[in-house]
C-alpha cells in the first residue's frame, strides 16, 4: 500500500511541476505580446454558471425566503451588462422615508404654512428621531466601508456570512473547489508574481541604463505592459477596457475611483502611468526605486507629503514636461468598496486644467477586490486575491473634462466625479472618504444647525424679516450658493446679523440663478 | 437542516443561533429575514468585532453625527435597550444584538389588528420622552428642554429667543403649573400629533 502511494505521489508530482511550468512560460508569452486566448473569460462565465445553479440548490429550505428572494429580482429589473449593477443589490432593511422628509425640511421644499412654533418644533423633533434610527438601521456612509453584498453565494467561505443553510451538494463543490483553487490555481499564481516582480525591477533597472531616451522609452513601456500583464493573471484579473480612444496620450492628469491596491495594475496592463505616492521603505521602496531608474514617477518623502504646496509643485512640473507620463492619481483618498464614488478632494484638480477621468467597476461575484484597510493587513488582502476566484473589472475611459470658465477647483471635482459615478453606475455620494477612520466634522454638524434654523424661522413666527420670494430663491438655491452663503455666516453671528447676511446675499444669488438659466448650468 | 460550520470569524460575526432568532422573532414581531438582516447590520456596527455596540459605535455614523439630536438618540436608545420587562429604565454601557431589535421593534408600525395598539403608542411616546428626560428622574425640566432646543439650532438663536420658545411649550404642555412636564403630561401634550405615522419606520420584508 506504501508502495502505491508513494508511486502515486511521485507520478502526481512528475506531472505536476512540469504543468505549472508550461503554464507559467505561457503566460509570459502572452503578457510580452499582448495576446490572450479568452481562457480566463470562459471559465469566469463557467464559475458564474455553477453559482447560479449553486444557488438554486439553496433556495429549498424555507419557503418564504424564496419568495422573498426572488421577489426582490422581479423588482429590480436585472442588469443586461455590468454597467447597471449597483447598490439595489445591497440588502434593503427599511424605507428611508423619515430621513427623506428631514432632507425636504431642510432644503425648505415643504409646504410653507405658518403655524406655531411649538407644534414645529414637536414636529420635527419627532421626524429627527425617526431619521436618526433610520440612519441607525441603514446609513449612506458606513456601507461603503466593507465589502459589497453578493447575490448568490460564491463558494468562498469568506462570503458564507450571508447565507445560511448550506445544503450537502453545495458543501462538495465547496471542496472542489477549495482544492482547485488552493493546490492548481495558487501554485501557478504564486510563481507568475515572482516571475512578474522579478521582471519588472530587473527590466527596469536594465532599461535605465539605454543612454538613448526614445528607445528607453519604448523599452519601458513595452517592459511595463508585460510586467504588469502577468501580475494581473497571477490574481487571474479579467479586465476589459471601454473607448480606447479616450486615452491618455501625452503627460496630463488621470483621475479614477480607488477601490483597491490593484487599480494602478490593472489601469497599467493598457497604458503607462507615473505614480505618485509616499516613498516606503523595505520591499516596496525597493520596487519604488527600480521603477524609478527607467521612467519618472513621483515619490514623496514623509515630511514633504504634509507641505501641500511642495507635492502641487512637484505634480506640476511634472504635467507641464510632455516628455513624461501621465500622472494616475485617486482623488478619493481611501479605498471605498465600488458600490459608490466618494468626496474628491480638489488638490489635483487646481494642478491642471485638463483632466482624463476613468471610471472602474468591479465585479464582486468572483472575488471582491476591495481593500478594507482597517480590518485587513496588506499582506492578508494579497493571499486573499490570491485564493479568490477571479478579479473581474471593467475600466471606461472618460473623455478629458476641462476646467470651465469661473469653476472653482471644488466645483469642477464634483463634476468629474459625477461623470466617473455616471459611467460606472456608482451612486454619488458627498461625503468624505476620510469618514472610514474619522469622525464627522463639527462644521458639518454647525451645518446642519443653520440649516434648521433657517427653517424655524421660514415656518414660525420667530422673524418676520426674510419675504416669500426671498424663501423661493433661498430654496433653489444651488448647493455651492448655499456653501457660499453659509461660509459668509459666522458662529458668532446673532439672529438679526444672519439675516442682514441671507438677506444681502439673496440679490446676487438671484442674479446667477436668472444668468444660469441661459447658460450651461453649473452643477 | 443545520448550517454546516465551515468558516472562520469570530462567534459575533456568525448568525445568532436559529433557537436565538425564534426567540427574538416572537419577542419583536420581526420575521426572520428581517432579524438576519438586522443582525448584517449590528455586525457593521459593531467594528471590533466584540459582539456588543457601545455608544460609540452609533455615534460613528456619519449621518446620525449631523442629526441634531443624534447625541440624545444615542443617550435614548441605550436606555431603553437597556430597561427591564418592567419597564424600569437603567442606562447601560453595551447592548448586544438581542436589546438593538428590542429598541428598534417599537418602531416597527402599529399594527391595529393585533392587541397591543395602546401599547405601542406608548412605547413610542416613551421613546422621546426619554430623549428629553436627560436625568431620567421622569420630569422634563425647562432646563433640559433648553438643551434640546440648543442641540437644534446651536448658536444661531439668542437666548431670549431660547426662553420665549420654552415659555410657550411649557405654557401649552405643563397642565400642574409646576415647571416641568410628566410622561402623563407629554403623552397628553401629543394626543394630536399622529405619534404613529411619525415614529413608525417601515422595514421591507
Amino acid at each position: 500500500a506504501a508502495m502505491i502511494i508513494h508511486f502515486v505521489a511521485g507520478l502526481a508530482s512528475l506531472l505536476y511541476l512540469p504543468f505549472i511550468f508550461t503554464i507559467v512560460l505561457l503566460v509570459i508569452f502572452l503578457s510580452a505580446t499582448g495576446l490572450t486566448l479568452g481562457i480566463r473569460q470562459r471559465v469566469a462565465d463557467l464559475l458564474i454558471l455553477i453559482f447560479e445553479w449553486g444557488s438554486n440548490v439553496t433556495e429549498e429550505p424555507e419557503e418564504p425566503t424564496k419568495d422573498e428572494q426572488t421577489q426582490k429580482e422581479e423588482e429590480e429589473p436585472k442588469p443586461a451588462t455590468i454597467k447597471k449593477r449597483h447598490s439595489s443589490s445591497d440588502l434593503r432593511i427599511i424605507k428611508r422615508e423619515h430621513s427623506d422628509v428631514i432632507e425636504n425640511k431642510l432644503q425648505g421644499q415643504d409646504v410653507l404654512k405658518k403655524k406655531s412654533t411649538v407644534s414645529v418644533l414637536v414636529d420635527d423633533t419627532l421626524d429627527f428621531i425617526s431619521a436618526g434610527i433610520e440612519s441607525i438601521i441603514e446609513d449612506n456612509v458606513t456601507s461603503r466601508f466593507s465589502a459589497e453584498q453578493l447575490p448568490s453565494w460564491n463558494l468562498l467561505s469568506r462570503t458564507k456570512y450571508d447565507f445560511q443553510h448550506i445544503s450537502p451538494k453545495l458543501t462538495i463543490l465547496w471542496i472542489l473547489g477549495f482544492c482547485f483553487r488552493y493546490l492548481i490555481l495558487v501554485p501557478i499564481r504564486v510563481c507568475l508574481f515572482v516571475v512578474g516582480m522579478a521582471s519588472m525591477c530587473l527590466i527596469a533597472s536594465a532599461v535605465g541604463h539605454v543612454p538613448n531616451k526614445s528607445i528607453k522609452k519604448w523599452l519601458n513601456r513595452r517592459a511595463m505592459l508585460m510586467s504588469m500583464r502577468i501580475f494581473s493573471r497571477s490574481f487571474s484579473s479579467i479586465v476589459r477596457f471601454h473607448d480606447r480612444q479616450n486615452r491618455a496620450n501625452q503627460g496630463g492628469i488621470c483621475v479614477a475611483n480607488h477601490t483597491s491596491p490593484m487599480d494602478v495594475m490593472i489601469l497599467s496592463c493598457d497604458n503607462c502611468y507615473a505614480m505618485v505616492g509616499q516613498k516606503q521603505g523595505g520591499i516596496l521602496g525597493f520596487i519604488q526605486t527600480s521603477l524609478s531608474k527607467a521612467e519618472h514617477h513621483i515619490w514623496f518623502e514623509r515630511s514633504e507629503a504634509n507641505d501641500r504646496k511642495a507635492v502641487s509643485n512637484r505634480m506640476r512640473e511634472h504635467v507641464d514636461d510632455p516628455s513624461k507620463l501621465p500622472i494616475i492619481i485617486f482623488p478619493e483618498g481611501t479605498c471605498i468598496n465600488n458600490t459608490s464614488v466618494m468626496m474628491f478632494k480638489k488638490g489635483s484638480f487646481e494642478i491642471s486644467a485638463t483632466i482624463y477621468p476613468i471610471a472602474m467597476k468591479y465585479d464582486s461575484r468572483l472575488g471582491d477586490a476591495f481593500w478594507n484597510s482597517t480590518k485587513q493587513s496588506y499582506g492578508e488582502y494579497m493571499w486573499m486575491m490570491m485564493t479568490s476566484w477571479a478579479i473581474t473589472c471593467d475600466v471606461w475611459y472618460l473623455p478629458p473634462m476641462t476646467r470651465l470658465e469661473g469653476e472653482d477647483s471644488i466645483a469642477f471635482a464634483r463634476r468629474v466625479k459625477k461623470a466617473i459615478a455616471k459611467a460606472g453606475g456608482l451612486v454619488d455620494l458627498e461625503w468624505d472618504g476620510a469618514l472610514k477612520r474619522e469622525k464627522v466634522s463639527a462644521k458639518l454638524i454647525a451645518l446642519q444647525q443653520k440649516l434648521y434654523f433657517e427653517r424655524l424661522s421660514r415656518r414660525t413666527s420667530m422673524c418676520n424679516d426674510v419675504t416669500d420670494e426671498d424663501m423661493d430663491i433661498l430654496k433653489n438655491m444651488s448647493e455651492e450658493d448655499r456653501n457660499q452663503l453659509l461660509k459668509q455666516l459666522d458662529e458668532s453671528d446673532d439672529v438679526d446679523a444672519v439675516i442682514r447676511k441671507v438677506s444681502s446675499f439673496i440679490p446676487e444669488v438671484a442674479q446667477l440663478v436668472t444668468e444660469g438659466n441661459q447658460t450651461e448650468p453649473v452643477n | 437542516l443545520p448550517r454546516s460550520q465551515i468558516g472562520m470569524g469570530n462567534s459575533s460575526s456568525q448568525l445568532p443561533r436559529d433557537d436565538e432568532i425564534e426567540t427574538i422573532a416572537h419577542e419583536t414581531e420581526f420575521s426572520r429575514s428581517q432579524i438576519v438582516r438586522l443582525h448584517a447590520r449590528f455586525v457593521s456596527l459593531d467594528k471590533k468585532g466584540r459582539g456588543f455596540l457601545e455608544r460609540d459605535d452609533l455615534k460613528n455614523v456619519p449621518e446620525l453625527a449631523v442629526n441634531p439630536l443624534g447625541d440624545r438618540i444615542v443617550d435614548a436608545f441605550f436606555t431603553v435597550g437597556g430597561s427591564y420587562d418592567d419597564g424600569a429604565f437603567a442606562s447601560v454601557k453595551r447592548l448586544d444584538f438581542r436589546q438593538f431589535v428590542r429598541v428598534l421593534s417599537f418602531f416597527q408600525p402599529i399594527d391595529r389588528s393585533k392587541k397591543n395598539v395602546h401599547n405601542r403608542r406608548t412605547d413610542k411616546l416613551k421613546f422621546a420622552f426619554i430623549m428629553y428626560d436627560l436625568n431620567k428622574n421622569g420630569y422634563i425640566t425647562r432646563e433640559e428642554f433648553v438643551v434640546i432646543l440648543n442641540s437644534m439650532v446651536g448658536a444661531n438663536i439668542t437666548s431670549d429667543q431660547l426662553d420665549n420658545i420654552t415659555d410657550r411649550t411649557f405654557a401649552e404642555a405643563d397642565m400642574a403649573k409646576d415647571g416641568r412636564i410628566s410622561f402623563e403630561e407629554f403623552c397628553k401634550a401629543m394626543e394630536k400629533t399622529d405619534i404613529e405615522d411619525k415614529m413608525s419606520i417601515r422595514f421591507l420584508h
